[in-house]
């Protein structure tokens, strides 16, 4: 199973819900919340379910990234990343999904 | 036509030439759609803003604490520190000049594999088969004779031929640095030292 990274942009305008509304189908298919923009999340997601993640409804595009380690806050991004993932892997211990801030 | 050309036929009658191109025409437009795509994830991240504050400042100070008796008369000065917590202000930048970039692919090995199973039969069988009775009898006055006999001739010619295909198409697809073109470049002017000093990074 390869787990790629891919940027996420919601149809129309983002508002919270349907930011969490996203984030929170992206973890119903296994897949982790690494940070969530203005545009929409970005998320790690296997390959077999992206194409899932990309057909829904609220998602407008979906577009596969990486993180280049010379940008100017590629360091920053890391720990953002870092963080976001510990609290999901906790959550999942305990059997709750709740998205990322 | 002997079997061994009906076979040679059979083969090449197997339209690679179409094959390849219509493999080669899939690939070009499967390629030009992932880059399209990751156009579009380049404009997004272009157009998407990330709050970077560059700078977290700590400033250590001494903060003398009152001394502390450790018994038989002795007294210590523990090591008191104050620090000022400063950060620089949030600085816009967007998800490219920050580190995400889209991921481009290129299909780099393409492989028509193509399995022919060909077999024929031929069976020819023959019988042949004669027969022949004589029968004489005799009595007082007569005598007679009988005589017969048969030819049976069976021939029979069976012709059999099967052909069996299979094609496979396998592609690889990898993901490959952005093309130069279509990365823009960050040029960034330091005018704090003097002369500025100019910087070019991808």
């Amino acid at each position: 199973m390869n787990v790629q990274m891919y940027m996420i942009s919601v149809k129309g305008t983002l508002t919270e819900d349907t930011s969490r509304e996203i984030q929170r189908f992206v973890r119903k298919c296994g897949g982790l919340i690494l940070m969530s923009t203005q545009t929409g999340p970005l998320v790690a997601l296997s390959d077999e379910q992206a194409a899932v993640v990309a057909n829904h409804s609220l998602v407008g595009f979906m577009g596969p990234v990486h993180l280049n380690p010379r940008g100017l806050a590629a360091g920053h991004l890391q720990q953002i990343f870092a963080e976001n993932l510990s609290k999901q892997l906790i959550i999942e211990d305990r059997g709750d999904g709740e998205p990322a801030s | 036509m002997g079997l061994g050309a009906t076979v040679g036929a059979d083969l090449l009658a197997v339209p690679f030439p179409k094959m390849i191109l219509s493999m080669a025409q899939a690939i070009s437009k499967g390629q030009m759609a992932l880059d399209m795509a990751s156009l579009q994830t380049l404009k997004v991240l272009a157009n998407t803003k990330f709050d970077f504050i560059p700078e977290f400042t700590e400033v250590l100070t001494p903060k003398p604490l009152p001394p502390v008796s450790i018994g038989g008369g002795q007294t210590v000065t523990p090591t008191g520190v104050n620090v000022d917590f400063t950060k620089s202000p949030a600085v816009k930048l967007t998800m490219i000049q920050a580190g995400i970039l889209p991921t481009f692919y290129q299909f780099t090995e393409s492989i028509i594999e193509v399995k022919m199973s060909i077999s024929s039969k031929v069976e020819s069988q023959s019988e042949f088969e004669f027969g022949a009775s004589l029968e004489v009898s005799a009595d007082f006055l007569f005598g007679s004779a009988t005589f017969s006999s048969h030819v049976n001739y069976k021939t029979s010619n069976t012709y059999s031929y099967s052909a069996e295909g299979s094609s496979l198409l396998r592609t690889t697809l990898k993901p490959t640095p952005p093309p130069g073109r279509m990365m823009p470049k960050f040029i960034t002017v330091n005018a704090l030292v003097q002369p500025p000093v100019i910087t070019t990074s991808e």
